[in-house]
C-alpha cells in the first residue's frame, strides 16, 4: 500500500483504427479538448488494420496545442532505438515538449517475424530493451562531449553523432508485466504503463508489481518516487453503480482515488473510442478524483 | 532525340517540387515552413530526405507532422539510406491514408540496386491487397513470412534514385515507377535514358511507365554557369532537359540553401516555372501538362469493343481495368464488376461527354453509377461502361428560409444529414450512410422520418438531368413537369440526374432505440410488433430485423426505432409499447441528431464481389397469416436477412398518382435477402400472395412481372408513355426498365 505522491494525470488510449483515418486524430482532438493531459495509442505495425502509430503521433501532434501524446506501448522490435530516438527527439522538438516514449519490448513473435523483425526469447526481450533505451538516452544525451558508442549484444551503434535534444525530457514510460521487466522498469525507466485487463490478478496485482519496480530502483541507487506509474483501464459509464469502473463518473472518481491512494498508481488512461466516455473521464472524473486524492493526502 | 519527340517526350506531366532542409544545422520547424510555403507558391510535392544517420529532423515525423499543416501538396519521402521496407511501407501508406492520397516515395540504393530492387518488392507486396492471404517473400536483403497486406490510399509513386548509377537508372527502367538524379551528373541524362528505356522494354513495360525527375540546386541573381542568373536564363538551362530529355520532375534542393530559402522558393514559381510551363506548351504536342500513359501491363487488359482512343477528353477521370483506381469504382456495396471503362463525370458537360461516348457502344451495356449501393440498380457490368458521377458530390443550402438545398447525385445520405444538422433539418433516406443519393432518391427513400415526414422523392422540388439525346433539362413542377413526375420513383429509366432539388424537414434532435427482443413465438411477435407500430403515432418509425433460432440461439429480433423528438419523455411514451412486446435481451435509447444515426458506414469505399440476391413486398398489415408464412421461412435456409421497415403515415398521405411510387397504402416494407434466386423465390413465393406490390429499390430480381409489381397500370402505362418520348432507344436499361409504349412487351 504505497501513495507515491505523484500529481494525478488523466489520458485517453484511442485505438490507432485505419479507417475511418481521421477517427483516432477527432478523438485525440476530443481527449485534448475535454482536458484530459495525454492521448495514447497502441503499436502493432504486423497490423494493417490499424494506422501505423509513429505516423499517426506525428500527425496528432501537428493537430492539437496542449495535449502530451506517447505510443502505449511502441514496438522496440519493428524500430529500432536509434532511429527512433532521433525521430523522437524532433517530434519532441515540433511540438514543443509534448512527446512521452511509452517503449515495449514486444509480443506476438510470430507477426514480428512475419515482418522481417527479430524474434527474440522472452530473456533476450527484456536486454534488448534495455539496451533500446540506453541508445535513446545516449543519442539524446548532448550534454555529453563526442560521439555516442553503444555496442550491445542486440544494437550497435558505432560512434554516431548525438543529438537532436529533445526539447523536454522525454520520460520513458515501460509497458510491462513479469519481474524481470518490472525490474528494468525501475531501473531504467522514468515510468510503468501497464493494461489492467493484462494485470496477472488485476488490480491487486499492482501491489506485487510496485514491489518489483521498486526493487530494481532501490537496486541501482534510485528512489521509487522516480518511476511515475500510468495505467490503461476499460470500463463503462452507466447510470447503476456496478462493479470496478462500471457506474457514474462519481463512482469512477473514487475507485480511481483508491486505486491512486492504495497502489501508487498516478495517471489513468481511459481505453475507449467513445467522445463521449473521454469527455466524461476529463471533465467529470478527472477533476473529482483530483479533489478526493487531494483531501487524502492533506 | 527525334523517337523521343515522336513519343510526345514522355508525355508526363511537368512537376515542380522542393526538397525541404533536413540535415545537422537545421531546427526542426525550418522544413515545416518550407513545406507549407512550397505549398502556398503552387509547388506540386515537397520532398524530404531521410537521413537517419543525421541529426536533422526525422523526415517520415516530418512528413506526418506536414500532411497535418497542409492540404494539397504532395509528400515525398527521400529514403536515401535503407530503411526496414516492411515498417516503410506501413508508414508510407499511413501517411497516404492520412493526407487522403498525397504521399510518394524515393528510395536510395545506398546498399546496392540489389537490396533496393527487394526493398520496391517488399512494398509493393505489402500494398497489394487485391490478392487474399499473406505476403511471403524472400530474397536475399529481405524476407517476409506471412505478413498481412493492407495498401496505401492511392498508388504511391517508387521513384528509384539514381543520380551516377548505371545500376540504379536499370532497376529504374524494370521497377520504378520514375527515376531521379541530381543534375548535372557525371552519367549523361542521355546515358541515363538509353538504359532506363532498354531495362524498361527487357521487362516489358513501356518506357514512358518510368517519369525522370531532377534535382537541381542554385540560386538567382548574377550568372556563374547552369542554374543561375536570370529567371530567363534559368528556363533556357531547364527547357532542354524537358523537351529533349524528357524530364518531367524538377525538383529545388534547399538543403544547402541558408535561411529558408524563401526568396529562391518564391521567385522560382513565380518567375520560372510559369516560363518555362509556356515554353514547354510551345514545343511539346501534350505541352506541359502532358498525357496519362497507360502501362503494358495495364493496356493488356482492357476489353474487346470498347473504343479507347475515342474516350472523351473532358471527363474527370477515365478508368481502365489496368488501371490502379479502376478497383474502387468497378463495382459497389453489394456487388462486383468487370466494366470495360469506367468514366468519371464531375459536371453536367462532362455526363454529356461520357453518354455521347456510350452511345457510340450500342452493342455494350451502360451502367450509371452514384453512391455504388444499387440492389434493383446495376450500377457496373461486364465488359461494358459504367458512367460515374460520385464525384457530384456538392451539397448547398440555397434557401435557407425556405429549406431549399440542392445535393449532387454522388453525395452520400450520412455526408448530407451532417450538412443539414448545423440547420437543424434534416432529410429522410434509408437507414444506412454510405447510400448515394443518386440511385435512392430517383426511386423513392424509405427512411427513419417516413411515417412523420414521407418518402425522400416527397421532398424533391426538381432536378437537372441529362436525358438519353445529350440534352440538360431542368424538370419540376414547372418545367417539364411529366419527367418531374417520372423522376419520383421511376427516375432511373429516364436520365442520368446531375443534381437534386429538396425542401428538407426541421428536425431537432431525435429519439433512436435498439431494441433485442426475444422472438421465440416469431409469428406472434411480428403480429403485435406490427399493430403496435401502425397504431403507433407518426413521429414513429421502426426497422425490424429478425434473426431465426440457429445453433441453440432462439430467434430474436431486432429493432432500430426512430422517434421525432429529442423530449425524452415523448421518447419514452412512444416507446414503451414496442419495449413491451416481448422479453427484452437488450436495449439501448438515446436522443441524438439525426446526422449521428445515419453517420454509420466506414468511410471506406464499397468493394464487393459478389451479386445481392433480394425480393422486396409492400405490405398493408401484419396478419397472423402472413406473420406465420414468415416465420416458416426464417426456419428454412434460404434467408439470411429478413427485415420490416414501416412505412404509411405521411408516405400515404401523398396521391399515388402524383409521383411514379405507386404503393402508398402500405404500412410496411419487407426485404429478403438469399443467397441463390431459386431458392429464395421459392422461400418468398410464401410470401407473395399478402404483398400489395414492392420497392423496386430492394428487388434484385429480373423476373417478368416485377415492373407490373412496382407500378399500378395507369403509372407503368404513362411511363411506357414517357420513355418513349424521352428514352426511345432504352439507352437507360440498368434498373427496372420499362418498355416505350411502341414496342410489344416490356422486358
Ligand atoms: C446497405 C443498403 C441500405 C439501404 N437502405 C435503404 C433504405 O433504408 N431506404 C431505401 O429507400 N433504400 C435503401 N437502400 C437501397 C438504395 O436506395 C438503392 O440501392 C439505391 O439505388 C442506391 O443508390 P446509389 O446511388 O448508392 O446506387 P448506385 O449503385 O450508384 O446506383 C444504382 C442505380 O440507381 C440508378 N442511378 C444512380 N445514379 C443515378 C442518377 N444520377 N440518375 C439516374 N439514375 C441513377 C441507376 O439505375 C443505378 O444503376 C439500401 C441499399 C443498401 C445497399
Amino acid at each position: 500500500m504505497t501513495d507515491y505522491g505523484h500529481d494525478l494525470i488523466f489520458g485517453s488510449f484511442v485505438t490507432p483504427v485505419s479507417t475511418p483515418v481521421q477517427r483516432p486524430v477527432e478523438l485525440s482532438v476530443v481527449s485534448e479538448r475535454a482536458g484530459l493531459d495525454v492521448v495514447s495509442f497502441q503499436d502493432h505495425p504486423y497490423m494493417p488494420a490499424l494506422q501505423d502509430t509513429w505516423t499517426l503521433l506525428s500527425y496528432v501532434a501537428a493537430r492539437t496545442e496542449r495535449i502530451r501524446f506517447t505510443g502505449n506501448v511502441l514496438n522496440l522490435p519493428l524500430r529500432p532505438p536509434a532511429v527512433l530516438a532521433r525521430a523522437a527527439a524532433g517530434l519532441d522538438q515540433l511540438s514543443g515538449g509534448r512527446f512521452e516514449m511509452g517503449i515495449g519490448a514486444g509480443g506476438f513473435w510470430d507477426a514480428i517475424g512475419a515482418m522481417g523483425g527479430q524474434r527474440l526469447d522472452p530473456g533476450d526481450s527484456v536486454l534488448a530493451l534495455e539496451e533500446g533505451i540506453q541508445i535513446m538516452r545516449g543519442l539524446w544525451d548532448t550534454s555529453q562531449p563526442g560521439g555516442f558508442s553503444f555496442d550491445g549484444e542486440f544494437y550497435q551503434v558505432p560512434n554516431a553523432k548525438r543529438g537532436p535534444a529533445p526539447a523536454h525530457a522525454i520520460p520513458v514510460r515501460v509497458g510491462s508485466y513479469k519481474p524481470r521487466m518490472l525490474r528494468l522498469t525501475g531501473r531504467v525507466g522514468d515510468g510503468w504503463l501497464p493494461t489492467l485487463k493484462y494485470l496477472p490478478e488485476g488490480i491487486t496485482s499492482l501491489a506485487w508489481m510496485n514491489e518489483h519496480i521498486d526493487e530494481g530502483a532501490l537496486a541501482v541507487g534510485r528512489k521509487p518516487t522516480d518511476v511515475t506509474r500510468y495505467l490503461n483501464i476499460d470500463g463503462r459509464f452507466s447510470q447503476a453503480a456496478g462493479g470496478l469502473f462500471d457506474g457514474p463518473p462519481q463512482q469512477w472518481a473514487e475507485q480511481i482515488a483508491d486505486v491512486a491512494l492504495a497502489y501508487g498508481i498516478s495517471g489513468f488512461l481511459l481505453m475507449s473510442d467513445d467522445p463521449a466516455d473521454l469527455e466524461l473521464f476529463g471533465r467529470e472524473v478527472a477533476p473529482l478524483t483530483r479533489e478526493l486524492v487531494a483531501a487524502e493526502r492533506d | 532525340m527525334n523517337a523521343l519527340r515522336d513519343r510526345g517526350n514522355y508525355a508526363h506531366r511537368l512537376e515542380f517540387g522542393v526538397r525541404a532542409a533536413a540535415g545537422d544545422e537545421y531546427d526542426a520547424e525550418r522544413s515545416v515552413r518550407q513545406a507549407v510555403l512550397a505549398e502556398e507558391l503552387g509547388y506540386d510535392v515537397v520532398a524530404l530526405a531521410d537521413r537517419p544517420d543525421t541529426t536533422g529532423i526525422d523526415a517520415l515525423t516530418a512528413l506526418g507532422w506536414i500532411a497535418a499543416r497542409t492540404s494539397k501538396i504532395k509528400l515525398r519521402a527521400d529514403v536515401l539510406t535503407p530503411r526496414d521496407p516492411a515498417l516503410l511501407a506501413r508508414t508510407i501508406a499511413s501517411l497516404d491514408h492520412l493526407s487522403g492520397g498525397r504521399a510518394a516515395l524515393v528510395l536510395g540504393t545506398a546498399a546496392g540496386a540489389g537490396a533496393a530492387g527487394e526493398a520496391v518488392d517488399v512494398i509493393r507486396a505489402l500494398w497489394n491487397t487485391s490478392r487474399t492471404g499473406t505476403v511471403r517473400y524472400s530474397g536475399h536483403f529481405y524476407r517476409l513470412s506471412g505478413a498481412q497486406p493492407g495498401s496505401p490510399a492511392h498508388q504511391v509513386p517508387i521513384t528509384v534514385l539514381g543520380d551516377d548509377d548505371r545500376a540504379a537508372a536499370d532497376l529504374a527502367g524494370r521497377k520504378g515507377d520514375g527515376w531521379t538524379a541530381s543534375y548535372p551528373a557525371e552519367l549523361s541524362l542521355g546515358d541515363a535514358a538509353v538504359v532506363i528505356d532498354r531495362a524498361a522494354e527487357l521487362a516489358g513495360r513501356d518506357a514512358r511507365e518510368v517519369r525522370r525527375e531532377l534535382l537541381i540546386r542554385g540560386g538567382l541573381g548574377v550568372r556563374e554557369g547552369i542554374f543561375t542568373g536570370s529567371p530567363a536564363e534559368w528556363v533556357s538551362d531547364l527547357l532542354p532537359l524537358v523537351v529533349d530529355h524528357g524530364v518531367s520532375g524538377i525538383v529545388l534542393d534547399l538543403t544547402e540553401v541558408d535561411a529558408d530559402g524563401k526568396d529562391l522558393l518564391t521567385r522560382f514559381a513565380q518567375e520560372v516555372v510559369p516560363a518555362l510551363k509556356a515554353g514547354v506548351d510551345k514545343v511539346l504536342p501534350d505541352g506541359w501538362q502532358g498525357r496519362a500513359v497507360r502501362s503494358r501491363a495495364a493496356l493488356a487488359r482492357r476489353a474487346p469493343g470498347v473504343d479507347y482512343d475515342d474516350v472523351p477528353a473532358d471527363v474527370a477521370e477515365v478508368l481502365e481495368p489496368g488501371d490502379p483506381r479502376y478497383r474502387r469504382y468497378r463495382g459497389g456495396y453489394l456487388r462486383g464488376g468487370t466494366p470495360g471503362i469506367v468514366l468519371r463525370a464531375e459536371t453536367d458537360d462532362q455526363v454529356v461527354e461520357a453518354l455521347a461516348y456510350a452511345r457510340r457502344h450500342p452493342h455494350l451495356p451502360l451502367a450509371r453509377r452514384s453512391g455504388g449501393h444499387g440492389i434493383s440498380g446495376r450500377s457496373t457490368n461486364a465488359g461494358g461502361i459504367v458512367i460515374d458521377v460520385s464525384g457530384m458530390n456538392t451539397i448547398e443550402v440555397i434557401d435557407e428560409a425556405t429549406r431549399r438545398v440542392r445535393i449532387g447525385p454522388g453525395a452520400r445520405w450520412m455526408d448530407v444529414a451532417a450538412a443539414l444538422l448545423p440547420y437543424g433539418w434534416a432529410l429522410s433516406s434509408g437507414d444506412y450512410g454510405g447510400v448515394g443519393v443518386g440511385g435512392l432518391a430517383t426511386a423513392g427513400g424509405i427512411g427513419y422520418l417516413s411515417r412523420a415526414h414521407g418518402l425522400t422523392i416527397d421532398h424533391l422540388v426538381g432536378v437537372r438531368m441529362v436525358l438519353a439525346d445529350g440534352s440538360i433539362v431542368e424538370a419540376n413542377e414547372v418545367e417539364n413537369p411529366d419527367l418531374f413526375w417520372a423522376v419520383r420513383g421511376a427516375g432511373a429509366n429516364f436520365g442520368i440526374v446531375t443534381s437534386f432539388e429538396f425542401v428538407v424537414d426541421v428536425v431537432g434532435d431525435v429519439g433512436y432505440a435498439e431494441l433485442t427482443h426475444d422472438a421465440s413465438d416469431t409469428a406472434g411477435f411480428l403480429v403485435d410488433w406490427g399493430s403496435v407500430v401502425e397504431d403507433a403515432p407518426r413521429a414513429l418509425t421502426s426497422f425490424l430485423v429478425v434473426s431465426p433460432a440457429r445453433r441453440g440461439q432462439p430467434s430474436y429480433a431486432q429493432s432500430r426505432t426512430m422517434v421525432d423528438s429529442g423530449d425524452p419523455e415523448t421518447v419514452l411514451a412512444h416507446l414503451q409499447p414496442l419495449a413491451d412486446i416481448a422479453p427484452l435481451l437488450a436495449q439501448q435509447a438515446q436522443i441524438l441528431p439525426y446526422a449521428a444515426v445515419m453517420a454509420n458506414a466506414a468511410d471506406q469505399d464499397p468493394r464487393s464481389a459478389g451479386e445481392p440476391v433480394s425480393r422486396s413486398g409492400l405490405l398493408a398489415h401484419i396478419t397472423p397469416e402472413f406473420a406465420d408464412a414468415a416465420a416458416r421461412v426464417l426456419r428454412g435456409d434460404a434467408v439470411y436477412f429478413f427485415q420490416i421497415r414501416s412505412v404509411g403515415g405521411a408516405v400515404s398521405d401523398v396521391d399515388p398518382d402524383a409521383t411514379a411510387y405507386s404503393n402508398r397504402a402500405a404500412n410496411f416494407s419487407v426485404v429478403a435477402m438469399g443467397r441463390d434466386d431459386a431458392s429464395l423465390d421459392e422461400a418468398w413465393a410464401q410470401l407473395s400472395p399478402y404483398f400489395d406490390g414492392q420497392y423496386l429499390s430492394f428487388d434484385s430480381s429480373l423476373r417478368p412481372g416485377r415492373l407490373e409489381d412496382t407500378w399500378s397500370p395507369s403509372t407503368l402505362a404513362r411511363l411506357r408513355d414517357l420513355k418513349a418520348k424521352y428514352d426511345p432507344d432504352i439507352v437507360f436499361d440498368d434498373n427496372f426498365a420499362v418498355l416505350p409504349t411502341t414496342t410489344e412487351k416490356d422486358n
